[in-house]
C-alpha cells in the first residue's frame, strides 16, 4: 500500500530545510563570523580572465598567502585608482602561474610574484605547485554553465555566511571531530575557524576575533610549526635550484619582450619564522641569485624601514590595519623601484 | 551543464514554468529542444554541431532505409549512419589511442615513427548520443521500428536533456511515443521526480563527491606503494564513488524527466547485490549492458551457436564494452575481468548440482546457528558477497591511471607489497567503512524491490524528514561544480 502524501511530505520536508538553514546561518552570524567567499576555481578563473587590462598601476599578483594577506587591495585602488588583479595562492609555488602568464601571448602586463622562499624554490611537479596546477588546467575547461553558476553563487555567498565551504561544510565539520588518527598518518592540521575570511576579491584577512585572541593566534602559530616553518633544513641547491632559477628567468624573459614587466617582492615575516627562513634559505644563495640572474627587479622587506617595521601576530602575515599603510609605501617604493608611475590621476607626478 | 550545479536549478525552474503554459504541445516540444541545445551549449558551444550532424543524418538515412526495398541499398544508407556515428566516435575518442598504439606497434618492429600527438578534446556525452542514436537506425533496419516521420520528433528523442550527456541510453520505443501526445506531470509524478532528483543528488553530491572521491582520488595518484588497508580503502571508496556518481546522475535524469511527465528507463537496479556477474550487468548500467545484449551478443551469435562460440561472443562483447568506456587498455582489461568472470559463471551454472543430503547437511548447520537464517540466503548472501569482492577488483583497473599502477595496487590489497606507508587518516577510513556497509547493506534490502515501493510505504512524516535529511546535507557538503565520472566517457 503506497502513501498518497507526497504533498505532505514535500511540504515537510521544504519547512524542516528552510527551518535549518535559517537556524544553521543565525547560528555561525551568532558565533561572530563575518562572510567569507569560497577561493575556489571558479573565484580565480573569474581573476585571470582580467588580466589582460594592462597599466602598470594593474599588476597581476602572484604568489601565495603573504602577497594576499599583506597587499590590501582597497588601499592599492584608493592609491592608484587600479584594482589590483589577484591571482596568488595559499600554500602553492606561483611558477606554474608565472608559466603560464608567460606563454600567453596576449598578456602583456605587469607581474608581481610573492616570494615565500619554502614554496617558491620547490622542485618541479611537487605539492607545493599542485593547486595552480589545478587551477591552470580548470581555467580553459571553465564552461558557460560553470561561468552562470558562479554568478548565482556569488550572490548566495554574498549574504550567507555558512556557504562558506572551506569552515562550515559537512565534510570541513567532520574533519574537526576530535578523532585521533592512526599513528604515523600526516593529518594536514585544521587551522582555526576564527582566523580569517577571504573577500570577493580574493583579499585574506585576518578575523577580528583572530587579532583579539592570543589562543586563536597560537592555533595557526601551532599549524606553521606542524607544517614545518620552524625547521631550519637548508633548502634546494645544485642543479636543481639552477633548474628553477632558469625556468623563471625564461618566464621573465618572455613578459618582458612582450612589453610587460616582472617585480619579485619579499613580503615580511617575524621571529621564529623569519629566524628560520633565514638558515633555509639564506638571502643571497636564493632571493639576491634569483634577482641577478633573472634581471628582474625586487623588493626585499628588510631593505626598506618602513615595510620591515611590522609583527606578524602569526609570524607570516600582517594584521589588518598594517596592510594598509604598508600597500601604500609598497606601491611608493616599487614606483621609485621601476621608475614608472602607478597612478591613474596626473596629480602624481610621473617619476622618470 | 551539470544537475549539481545552480545554473541547472535556474534552469530548470525556468524550464518547468514554460513547460507547464498553456502552449501547444509543438510548441512545448520547441522549447525543449531549444532547452536541451541550451544545456548541452553551455558546455562547448561548437560541438552542438556534432550533435547536430548526427541528428540530420541518423534521420534521413532511417527514412531512405524504409522506403526502399533494395537490400543493398537499404544496407548502404545503414552503413552511411554506422561510419559517420561510429567514425566521430573513433576520431574523437580513439584518435589518439590508435596513433599511440601504432607508435609502439611500428617501435616494437625498430621503425621510428612520431606522429604529432592530436590535442582532441572528447566532446561530452559522444559515446552516449552515438548509440542512442544507433540504436534507432539499426531498429529501422531491422523494421522493427517505423522511422519517425516527425524530424522533431526525432530530435528530440536524440538530444533530450534529461539523458543525453551519461545517459540512460534509450531506445526509439522509449521515447519517440511518449513526444506523440501531450504530456505533463501529474502532481505525483512532479514530487516523486522532485524526490527522485534530491536522491540522485544527495548520491552525487554528498557520497561520491563529498566523502568517497578525495579518498580514492588521494590514494589512486600515489605513484608509491601503500598499506593493503589503505589499498583496499581507496578501492571500495572508489566502489561506492562511481556507483553514487553515476547511479546518482540516472536516478536525476529520471526524476528530472518524470517533473517534466516523461519517463526514462531504469539504469541501476542495486548492483552491490548481484549474485554473479550475470545479476550484475542486470543491474549495473542496464541500458548499456542490454544495449550490447541486443546490438552486439546477439548480432555474433549470441548463445545460439555453441558452447565455445558463446564464449568468444561474451568476451568480444565485453571487451568492447569496456573500450566503450575509454581510450584506454585499462578499460579493456576491465571489460576482459568481466567477460571472464561472466565465462566462468556460465560454465559453472553448466555443472549439474550437487546431491540434495549435502545441502541438508549444509541447510542443519546453518539453521543451528544463533541468526535466523535460511541456507539459501546464506549462501547467496556470501555470493553477493564474493561477487561484490570481485567486482572490486576489476574496479581498480578502471580507476588506475595506467596498467602498472594497478597491479601495485592489486600487490598492495594482497599483501605481496606490505612496506608501503599508511596514508589515509581514521575519519575517511570510518566514513568508507560506514559507506561501504551501508551501501552493500541497502542493497541486498532491496534486491528485490524498487525505491517507490519501499518510500512509498513510509508514513508521510518520515518521507518527508528522509527528504529533508537528504537534502540538508546537499546543501552542508556544497560541492556545486564537480562533473559526473560518466562525462568524460
Amino acid at each position: 500500500m503506497e502513501t498518497h502524501d507526497y504533498k505532505k511530505a514535500a511540504w515537510l520536508a521544504l519547512a524542516l530545510v528552510l527551518l535549518f538553514v535559517a537556524g544553521w546561518e543565525i547560528y555561525w552570524r551568532n558565533q561572530g563570523f563575518a562572510l567569507s567567499f569560497n577561493d575556489d576555481e571558479s573565484l580565480w578563473a573569474h581573476n585571470r580572465k582580467k588580466i589582460y587590462n594592462t597599466a602598470p598601476g594593474q599588476p597581476v599578483i602572484i604568489g601565495s598567502s603573504r602577497v594576499k594577506f599583506d597587499i590590501d587591495q582597497e588601499t592599492w585602488e584608493k592609491e592608484t585608482g587600479y584594482k589590483p588583479v589577484q591571482l596568488a595562492l595559499v600554500g602553492t609555488s606561483p611558477r606554474p602561474i608565472l608559466r603560464d602568464l608567460a606563454n600567453d601571448p596576449k598578456f602583456k602586463g605587469t607581474v608581481l610574484v610573492g616570494i615565500t622562499e619554502g614554496l617558491f624554490f620547490s622542485a618541479d611537479g611537487s605539492f607545493m605547485e599542485d593547486r595552480a596546477a589545478k587551477r591552470l588546467a580548470f581555467y580553459p575547461r571553465w564552461s558557460l554553465s560553470q561561468q552562470v553558476s558562479f554568478q548565482l553563487n556569488h550572490i548566495l555567498e554574498s549574504n550567507l555566511i555558512f556557504l562558506d565551504e572551506e569552515r562550515f561544510s559537512l565534510n570541513s565539520l567532520l574533519k574537526r571531530l576530535p578523532i585521533e588518527s592512526r599513528p604515523g598518518v600526516f593529518v594536514f592540521p585544521n587551522f582555526p575557524l576564527q582566523m580569517g575570511y577571504t573577500m570577493a576579491n580574493r583579499q585574506e584577512v585576518f578575523s577580528d576575533a583572530f587579532m583579539a585572541d592570543t589562543a586563536v593566534q597560537h592555533g595557526v602559530q601551532y599549524v606553521w610549526s606542524y607544517l614545518g616553518m620552524l625547521e631550519t633544513k637548508r633548502g634546494f641547491s645544485g642543479d636543481t635550484l639552477s633548474n628553477i632559477i632558469s625556468s623563471v628567468k625564461g618566464s621573465v624573459d618572455k613578459i618582458r619582450a612582450r612589453g610587460g614587466s616582472v617585480t619579485f617582492l619579499r613580503m615580511p615575516s617575524s621571529d621564529p619564522a623569519w629566524s628560520a627562513e633565514k638558515q633555509t634559505h639564506p638571502r643571497e644563495l636564493y632571493w639576491d641569485r634569483l634577482l641577478r640572474e633573472t634581471g628582474a627587479p625586487g623588493i626585499h622587506f628588510t631593505d626598506y624601514p618602513e615595510l620591515s617595521k611590522y609583527i606578524c601576530p602569526d609570524w607570516s602575515h600582517l594584521s589588518p590595519a598594517d596592510t594598509k599603510p604598508f600597500t601604500k609605501d609598497l606601491i611608493r617604493i616599487i614606483e621609485e623601484k621601476n621608475r614608472v608611475t602607478l597612478r591613474k590621476t596626473s596629480a602624481i607626478p610621473k617619476i622618470q | 551543464m551539470v544537475f549539481n550545479s545552480y545554473t541547472f536549478v535556474l534552469f530548470f525552474i525556468l524550464l518547468l514554468v514554460l513547460h507547464n503554459l498553456p502552449f501547444s504541445w509543438k510548441t512545448k516540444k520547441i522549447n525543449l529542444l531549444l532547452a536541451s541545445y541550451l544545456f548541452y551549449a553551455l558546455w562547448n558551444p561548437p560541438f552542438i554541431l556534432l550533435l547536430w550532424l548526427s541528428t540530420v543524418v541518423d534521420y534521413y538515412m532511417a527514412r531512405l532505409i524504409s522506403v526502399t526495398e533494395d537490400k543493398m541499398r537499404r544496407k548502404m544508407w545503414l552503413a552511411v549512419s554506422l561510419v559517420l556515428n561510429l567514425g566521430m566516435l573513433s576520431y574523437f575518442k580513439y584518435g589518439g589511442f590508435l596513433l599511440e598504439n601504432f607508435t609502439a606497434l611500428m617501435a616494437s618492429m625498430g621503425i621510428v615513427f612520431q606522429a604529432v600527438k592530436p590535442d582532441i578534446i572528447l566532446p561530452v556525452g559522444i559515446s552516449f548520443y552515438t548509440f542512442v542514436t544507433l540504436s534507432y537506425t539499426i531498429d529501422v533496419y531491422r523494421r522493427k521500428f517505423a522511422p519517425e516521420p516527425s524530424f522533431l520528433n526525432f530530435a528530440l528523442f536524440v538530444t533530450y536533456f534529461p539523458h543525453l550527456v551519461a545517459g540512460p541510453i534509450v531506445r526509439p520505443e522509449d521515447l519517440i511515443p511518449q513526444f506523440k501526445e501531450p504530456r505533463k506531470a501529474t502532481s505525483y509524478q512532479m514530487l516523486w521526480g522532485l524526490f527522485l532528483l534530491s536522491l540522485g543528488l544527495f548520491m552525487k553530491v554528498v557520497i561520491a563527491d563529498g566523502w568517497m572521491a578525495e579518498p580514492a582520488d588521494f590514494i589512486f595518484s600515489l605513484p608509491f606503494p601503500v598499506n593493503p588497508l589503505d589499498a583496499w580503502s581507496a578501492v571500495l571508496a572508489f566502489s561506492a564513488q562511481i556507483f553514487c556518481d553515476f547511479a546518482g546522475y540516472s536516478t536525476c535524469a529520471i526524476g528530472v524527466s518524470l517533473c517534466l511527465g516523461f519517463t526514462l528507463p531504469e539504469n541501476f537496479r542495486f548492483p552491490y547485490a548481484a549474485i554473479g556477474f550475470s545479476d550484475f550487468w542486470r543491474r549495473w548500467h542496464i541500458t548499456l549492458s542490454t544495449w550490447l545484449r541486443d546490438y552486439l551478443y546477439i548480432p555474433l551469435g549470441g548463445n545460439r551457436s555453441g558452447g565455445f562460440r558463446t564464449y568468444i561472443n561474451l568476451m568480444i562483447t565485453m571487451l568492447l564494452g569496456g573500450l566503450w568506456h575509454g581510450a584506454s587498455w585499462n578499460f579493456v582489461i576491465w571489460g576482459g575481468l568481466h567477460g571472464l568472470f561472466l565465462c566462468i559463471e556460465r560454465l559453472i551454472r553448466g555443472i549439474p548440482k550437487r546431491q540434495k543430503n549435502t545441502s541438508l547437511a549444509e541447510d542443519m548447520v546453518i539453521q543451528a546457528t544463533i541468526i535466523p537464517i535460511r541456507s539459501k540466503n546464506m549462501s547467496n548472501f556470501l555470493l553477493a558477497l564474493f561477487t561484490l569482492f570481485l567486482v572490486n577488483i576489476t574496479w581498480v583497473f578502471f580507476r588506475s591511471p595506467d596498467f602498472g599502477s594497478a597491479m601495485r595496487m592489486l600487490l598492495c590489497m594482497f599483501g605481496v607489497i606490505t612496506q608501503g606507508p599508511k596514508m589515509l587518516a581514521t575519519p575517511d577510513m570510518l566514513k568508507i567503512a560506514i559507506v561501504t556497509v551501508a551501501l552493500f547493506c541497502t542493497h541486498w534490502y532491496m534486491r528485490d524491490k524498487t525505491v517507490r515501493s519501499v518510500f512509498g510505504r513510509f508514513p508521510w512524516w518520515l518521507l518527508g524528514t528522509i527528504w529533508s535529511i537528504m537534502l540538508i546535507l546537499i546543501i552542508l557538503t556544497q560541492k556545486s561544480t564537480s562533473s559526473f565520472i560518466y562525462f568524460q566517457f
